[in-house]
């Protein structure tokens, strides 16, 4: 017998530079130190039963990243995600735990939609009019939003689908923030990237003469769906 | 304390733009941030990050230093060329793994100097940091710079690069270092007066107050102090009980995947076996063990402390460890309940090896390792490799019956006294191995067939040993006995069992100039490294005509060092250090070695090498 747990956990400063397997072996120790009761596989490797939501990517932090971890037993999750904080390190926390339903798809097939926030800037500006730039951007977001087709990229299918939600802000001073909700998983998977690249590719900011780069990038949240089809974070009870 | 809005030196476009970015922005698990030592010392290990970090003794200095109050010890390994380029363009000075603050503002650089083709990473280091390439350049302002480990043995070919080196084991004389460090500055002395006092330490090398002289032909022919109060001679200096000495329990724990992905205990210091090629088993003299209780301890705190799930035992020759069964009994159980899995670097081959390997390795998997280093019993007796053929076949014999059927051998070309049938040798001691197991292994029993990969690296003479005497073989003459070799393997009945190799000829002969040089060569390594010289332990960065044409341009003699054998009365620039281990003894074993007659290993026989001034370790078992 076995029950899987499933860690909510974010990544934030200088940390977010690791790759997926290295965050994979942060775990991996990080469950030996806290000396957590893990499942491990058989044969001559013995190695526990650890999978992801979503890899991270180089770069990018994260407030709702997930993680499932099979354990031999467990009737309580906070418990465990307290013992995991307690030797964690810096820019990593758990910020949640609960147990999956027997049944429930493993974290990665489970993965429907993304939230990401991506700070920009433009290039060319020192002191960024932030003003000027948003105006841009929104133009851009509107011209964007407003085809039926988008392709291009690594496949060559049309994202624009995908693109559930895209907006621009300017909450915290200059910075500006692409906020944007995406399909993630294997039907269509869309990158915050590729969005920004088509962007950058509309009119609106080609005849700005604008040279936007991304200064930093978020994931917010991973949603998968209920039941019934609809959209909720991955560590809702109601998830599929 | 919290560390996690520590701001990267770097900005996010250059760590997006470089390969392995975590090489750079430091904050790893047991990695130690402090704001208010009085001492920053920077110790760096002059190569990329994953080898750096997985060298044990700068996690013990880290350790060691980081428990002292008064003193923050950070880290700093060498950019790889992506990054080195963008901190030219960009003017970024090159700044630590915890602090992310300039190299230049700290009290102390230390640099480890593992082996010798790091060289030209020393002056990288230096130039991306804003230092000064030599000591007598250098300001109040810049950091102290010294140099430890084993290349220090002779320091002199970049002696001009550093102000301090520190000949010994670093556990025993850095306290005394800092706390003078600290009195100099509270007083307001100045840089020189600091090193001139430092001098009076011992094991502390000051370079700078020392004057060479040469013979008419250019050869070296003396070192002596140029003041009464410097020591003409500089002690080794040594940890004499093991348990007592420093040893880290939270090391750093890499992010990325380190070279060696392990816990690590280091069960003994030094080696009884007197190889004469070999350094190592000189300068680490005598053999020093830790208890077992304390081994015991160190693993259960360790694997604690890191979550690592392998452990490793360290040491130049762990079979020779007197309570090795004790402890591995321990930790088979310990390690076995806890899913961890433990690896035996060398270790003998014999029938406890095998059974201990047999428990704790993957059968499947893993090949066994012989090294032999000779092919020939002569030049084995030579060496004095105390490894029979009959040792090897027999430790093959078993290790076939107990289902390996992967054998690895290393060898050396290129040795003293070599003679065209040594080389030939290596090839039918491999087709000897090959034949034991169509032999002893049923056919029913065989499960794919036998693999024996040779390899062979070229002989490179080191300070401090028997063979420091000894002539250096050509890049042609080494090419020439490799060829003899892999024409010898093709000639054996065996010989679509057996794959051989062998290393590069042209590192070997630039590693032999600066093991036996002298403070000449200083400057052909500058003039190499401003001419593109860089990451020389790595092939595709490593260029040979490079080199000759920095010592033909620099006038320096190379091959006066590398090719000649050495009169036995002349002196070297190296013997000023006293490494406990006489001059004298080990122009006995390099006679000895002539003669190809063997000589005895420290357990079996004291060989009255020196080394027992020490006082300590097998010399007083």
């Amino acid at each position: 017998m076995s029950v899987t747990v499933r860690f909510k956990f974010m990544r934030t400063g200088p940390v977010r530079y690791l790759g997926h397997l290295d965050m994979l072996r942060y775990f991996q120790k990080a469950v030996m130190k806290a000396e957590l009761d893990a499942k491990y596989t058989e044969g001559f490797h013995p190695h526990q039963i650890m999978s992801f939501a979503y890899p991270l990517g180089v770069g990018m932090e994260t407030y709702g990243d997930y993680m499932d971890l099979e354990m031999n037993a467990c009737d309580d999750a906070e418990a465990l995600m307290d013992r995991l904080n307690a030797v964690m390190h810096e820019g990593i926390k758990v910020t949640g735990a609960v147990i999956l339903r027997e049944k429930a798809l493993n974290a990665m097939a489970a993965v429907a939609e993304a939230d990401y926030e991506l700070a920009v800037a433009d290039e060319g500006a020192s002191d960024t009019d932030s003003g000027a730039a948003q105006k841009v951007l929104c133009d851009a977001i509107s011209e964007l939003m407003s085809k039926v087709e988008i392709t291009g990229g690594k496949s060559a299918k049309n994202i624009r689908p995908g693109i559930r939600t895209l907006e621009c802000k300017n909450d915290s001073g200059n910075e500006l923030r692409l906020v944007m909700r995406l399909s993630s998983g294997s039907k269509l998977n869309v990158r915050p990237a590729d969005v920004f690249e088509k962007l950058c590719e509309t009119e609106a900011v080609i005849e700005s003469g604008m040279k936007f780069k991304v200064t930093h990038l978020y994931r917010m949240e991973i949603y998968g769906n209920d039941k019934d089809g609809r959209i909720v974070a991955l560590n809702d009870k109601t998830a599929e | 304390m919290d560390f996690s809005n520590r701001q990267t030196a770097l900005d996010h476009e250059i760590l997006m733009s470089i390969d392995k970015p975590s090489r750079y922005t430091g904050g790893e698990p047991g990695s130690v941030m402090k704001d208010d030592a009085d001492i920053r010392f920077v110790i760096c290990f002059p190569d990329v990050y994953e080898i750096g970090m997985s060298h044990i003794g700068m996690q013990i200095l880290y350790g060691m230093f980081n428990s002292w109050q008064d003193v923050w010890c950070e880290r700093l390994f060498s950019p790889w060329m992506d990054l080195d380029k963008i901190m030219r363009e960009k003017k970024i000075p090159l700044f630590s793994l915890e602090s992310q603050q300039p190299v230049k503002s700290a009290d102390f650089l230390g640099i480890t100097l593992q082996y010798e083709m790091c060289y030209t990473n020393i002056l990288q280091i230096f130039e991306l940091s804003g230092i000064k390439f030599y000591s007598s350049e250098r300001v109040e302002d810049e950091p102290i710079v010294i140099g430890g480990g084993p290349c220090v043995y002779n320091p002199e070919p970049i002696a001009d690069f550093f102000d301090i080196f520190y000949i010994g084991e670093g556990e025993v004389r850095y306290r005394e270092l800092f706390d003078l460090y600290k009195k100099c500055r509270y007083e307001g002395r100045s840089r020189k007066e600091f090193l001139r006092e430092a001098s009076h330490i011992e094991g502390i090398y000051v370079p700078s107050l020392y004057e060479v002289t040469y013979d008419e032909n250019g050869r070296f022919a003396d070192m002596v102090p140029m003041y009464e109060d410097v020591p003409a001679r500089v002690k080794k200096q040594l940890v004499k009980n093991m348990d007592e000495a420093f040893y880290p329990t939270s090391p750093v724990v890499p992010f990325i995947r380190a070279t060696q992905d392990r816990a690590v205990i280091e069960v003994q210091r030094g080696c009884i076996r007197n190889c004469r090629f070999c350094q190592a088993g000189q300068i680490y003299k005598p053999v020093r063990e830790r208890s077992p209780e304390q081994l015991k301890e160190l693993a259960r705190e360790i694997l604690k402390n890191t979550g690592y799930e392998e452990l490793s035992l360290s040491s130049l020759s762990t079979s020779d460890y007197t309570h090795l069964k004790e402890l591995l009994d321990y930790l088979m159980e310990y390690c076995g309940e806890k899913k961890i899995n433990i690896s035996l670097p060398s270790l003998r081959i014999d029938a406890f090896s095998l059974d201990v390997m047999g428990k704790v390795q993957d059968i499947k998997k893993s090949s066994l390792t012989f090294a032999p280093e000779a092919g020939s019993q002569r030049m084995r007796d030579v060496i004095n490799k105390g490894l029979t053929e009959e040792d090897i076949l027999h430790g093959s014999e078993m290790a076939f019956k107990g289902g390996w059927n992967k054998v690895k051998l290393y060898f050396m070309l290129g040795l003293p006294f070599e003679e065209e049938s040594d080389a030939v040798a290596i090839a039918e001691l491999c087709n000897k191995v090959a034949g034991v197991y169509f032999d002893t292994v049923p056919k029913s029993e065989r499960q794919g067939s036998v693999q024996i990969t040779a390899s062979s690296s070229f002989f490179v003479p080191k300070p401090f040993t028997a063979f420091q005497w000894a002539e250096m073989n050509t890049p042609e003459q080494f090419v020439e006995k490799a060829k003899i070799t892999k024409a010898a393997v093709r000639a054996q009945l065996n010989q679509k069992r057996i794959s051989y190799h062998y290393h590069d000829s042209g590192t070997t002969i630039i590693e032999g100039i600066f093991a036996r040089g002298d403070r000449k060569v200083a400057k052909a390594v500058e003039y190499a490294y401003k001419h593109g010289a860089i990451f020389d332990a790595w092939t595709e960065t490593f260029s040979y005509e490079g080199w000759i044409k920095a010592f033909e341009e620099t006038g320096v003699n190379y091959k006066d060092y590398i090719y000649r054998v050495r009169d036995d009365e002349e002196k070297f620039p190296w013997d000023f250090i006293d490494s406990g281990v006489s001059k004298k003894f080990l122009l006995r074993e390099w006679h000895n070695a002539a003669a190809a007659k063997k000589s005895t290993d420290c357990r079996k026989q004291c060989m009255g090498c020196g080394a027992g001034v020490f006082g300590c370790g097998v010399c007083v078992e």
